[in-house]
């Protein structure tokens, strides 16, 4: 029992992965506000629909226009309608303390049921001249505004993706294991190089089997995720979708080349050859081209794949970082049993000559 | 004899081997001129951007095929005589840079042929024929190591393929990226990252050829 303590580990970790990504609700959002666009000096009262919020249950609700970090309007009348709708009406000053002549600004509903929750360039405010120096000097509402907020573990709400945001937890942590799957596949290959036991080569080959399907894993998870965000299941002009398709062709080549020896010892040195070649060949390609090329529709800057900044927030990385773990323990034991078998078949072989 | 002297020798060798036979070079000069004829009378006007993917692609199908036969010209015996001759990394490199010579003169030839039937886009003349240095030697590192790889097996020309196109990519995306800023197709700033990118994966390619093939040439 106590030598199984990581396949323990792995199950524990999942659970939890799975239990807490997939029940912890999201965030307050804003999904729609109309009419979209107010000229300045107007009155306006906005139909604001939300996701996620209760605000039947009662207490004011506050919202805001934000035009800098020092100036936004309140709005002076919010009526709630539902759960998920409000109506909030505006009084937009007739000059901005900016010199944008049409320009899209960010909305804040604040409560003390959902806390306080932001759509950014939603509500776009149109002047007739731009005059930045009165705008500042009539400026009437004050800057000093308190926020709500709301300390439950949520997941943040981001348009377009929605609830899907939890399939962070699944599609990005099985590339993760696969890289790392791949490395103990490369590393049982110098093993076997320097040792010549071909217990190590039938090792490699587990691993590599196993590196092979979470690729696939990852490959479905994510084209269910491009089918649902960018309305698609796979697209050629997404640079990370093709080098990740070129990596499993670089594999899968692994395979084609150990079925093609019929001597079991040269076969098992080749392959361990090809397969150290093609991990080190394999960082680059999933490492360096895909920050090369600009425009990539994964997160991230500029085709940047690194994961962070405004991508993950704190309650993500709790379920994120140990989902990593979890899948990649699950992938080594998958491999564990592979191999088992592998060795079964291996010595049953042995016994035949 | 020392390693450097060794690598001389055998290129040496291989320069006089193809001097005598004139198989490789004479091979390649009809394949890559019949090529880009097809090319030219497939789709008779070439766009810059065509230009580009069509010269890689024309370069890329004809390395594959000058290189496959690295290990398979000569008989394995002779092979193995060569190998208790001299150290066998020597082989290799010295494989490795007489390819790299070979493909260096493939791809002007191709460049050549292009001017000729197809037209001369490029703008940036220096940065294309460093492109056509680099690129040569990372096809000739990558391919000699996969011919090496694939002439243990039983398949060799079609293993050859399958185990060095997927390899290939990086540097061929980097090299189309690099000359596609030849062609003034794109103004790419980060072009000398671009380079070093593009030396840095044909330092580590070449690392690693050198670091297994010790593990490789015995039988």
């Amino acid at each position: 029992m106590i030598k199984h303590w990581w396949k323990i580990l792995a199950v524990v970790i999942l659970v939890y992965v799975i239990i807490v990504g997939m029940t912890k609700p999201l965030s307050s959002g804003i999904l729609e506000v109309s009419p979209a666009a107010v000229a300045a000096g107007q009155r306006m009262t906005f139909n604001i629909n939300t996701y996620n919020t209760v605000f039947e249950k009662g207490g004011t609700v506050k919202a805001f226009i934000k035009i800098d970090s020092l100036h936004l309007i309140p709005a002076q009348n919010v009526t709630v309608l539902s759960d998920n709708a409000i109506k909030a009406a505006f009084n937009i000053p007739e000059y901005l303390p900016n010199d944008k002549k049409s320009w899209s600004y960010p909305l804040i509903l604040s409560d003390a049921q959902n806390g306080s929750f932001v759509r950014p360039s939603v509500i776009s405010i149109s002047q007739k001249e731009v005059n930045p120096s009165l705008g500042k000097q009539n400026w009437s509402y004050s800057s000093d505004i308190k926020l709500f907020q709301n300390d439950e573990m949520r997941f943040p709400f981001r348009a377009l993706i929605y609830e899907t945001i939890r399939n962070t937890y699944f599609h990005v942590p099985l590339w993760f294991g696969m890289v790392f799957i791949f490395l103990a596949s490369a590393i049982y290959s110098v093993l076997f190089l320097q040792s010549a036991n071909p217990l190590h080569d039938l090792n490699a080959l587990s691993f590599t089997r196993v590196g092979v399907l979470y690729g696939i894993l990852g490959c479905i998870t994510g084209a269910i995720w491009a089918k649902y965000t960018w309305g698609t299941w796979w697209t050629f002009s997404e640079i990370k979708l093709n080098v990740s398709a070129i990596a499993m062709l670089i594999y899968l080549a692994y395979f084609v080349l150990r079925s093609s020896f019929e001597d079991e010892e040269r076969q098992a040195r080749v392959s361990a050859v090809y397969n150290i070649f093609a991990f080190v060949a394999m960082v680059p390609l999933l490492f360096v081209i895909p920050r090369m090329v600009d425009g990539s529709l994964h997160p991230g800057n500029g085709g940047n794949p690194g994961f962070g900044g405004d991508d993950l927030d704190n309650y993500m990385r709790m379920v994120f970082y140990p989902a990593i773990i979890g899948w990649t323990l699950l992938g080594f034991w998958i491999a564990t049993l592979v191999y088992r078998m592998e060795k079964l078949r291996y010595q049953s072989l042995d016994e035949d000559y | 004899m020392g390693l450097a002297n060794e690598i001389f020798f055998l290129i040496r060798k291989e320069l006089l081997l193809e001097w005598r036979q004139k198989y490789a070079i004479s091979g390649i000069l009809l394949y890559v001129v019949s090529t880009v004829f097809i090319v030219y009378f497939a789709s008779q006007n070439i766009q810059n951007q065509a230009w580009n993917s069509l010269f890689w692609i024309v370069v890329l199908f004809a390395s594959v095929n000058a290189i496959t036969k690295s290990f398979v010209q000569e008989n394995s015996n002779r092979q193995l005589y060569y190998y208790s001759l001299v150290n066998p990394l020597a082989v290799i490199l010295s494989k490795i840079v007489y390819n790299t010579l070979l493909l260096l003169v493939l791809s002007l030839l191709s460049y050549a042929a292009f001017s000729l039937f197809v037209g001369n886009p490029i703008r940036h003349a220096g940065q294309f024929y460093l492109a056509l240095f680099l690129g040569s030697a990372g096809f000739s590192i990558t391919f000699t190591f996969i011919s090496a790889v694939a002439s243990k097996a039983n398949n060799n020309a079609t293993l050859m393929a399958i185990l060095g196109f997927p390899l290939i990519i990086p540097i061929l995306l980097t090299l189309l990226k690099l000359s596609a800023n030849a062609l003034g197709l794109i103004q790419d700033s980060a072009i000398d990252t671009d380079i070093t990118i593009l030396i840095a994966i044909d330092f580590i390619l070449l690392g690693m050829s050198i670091l297994l093939f010790p593990y490789l040439w015995r039988d």
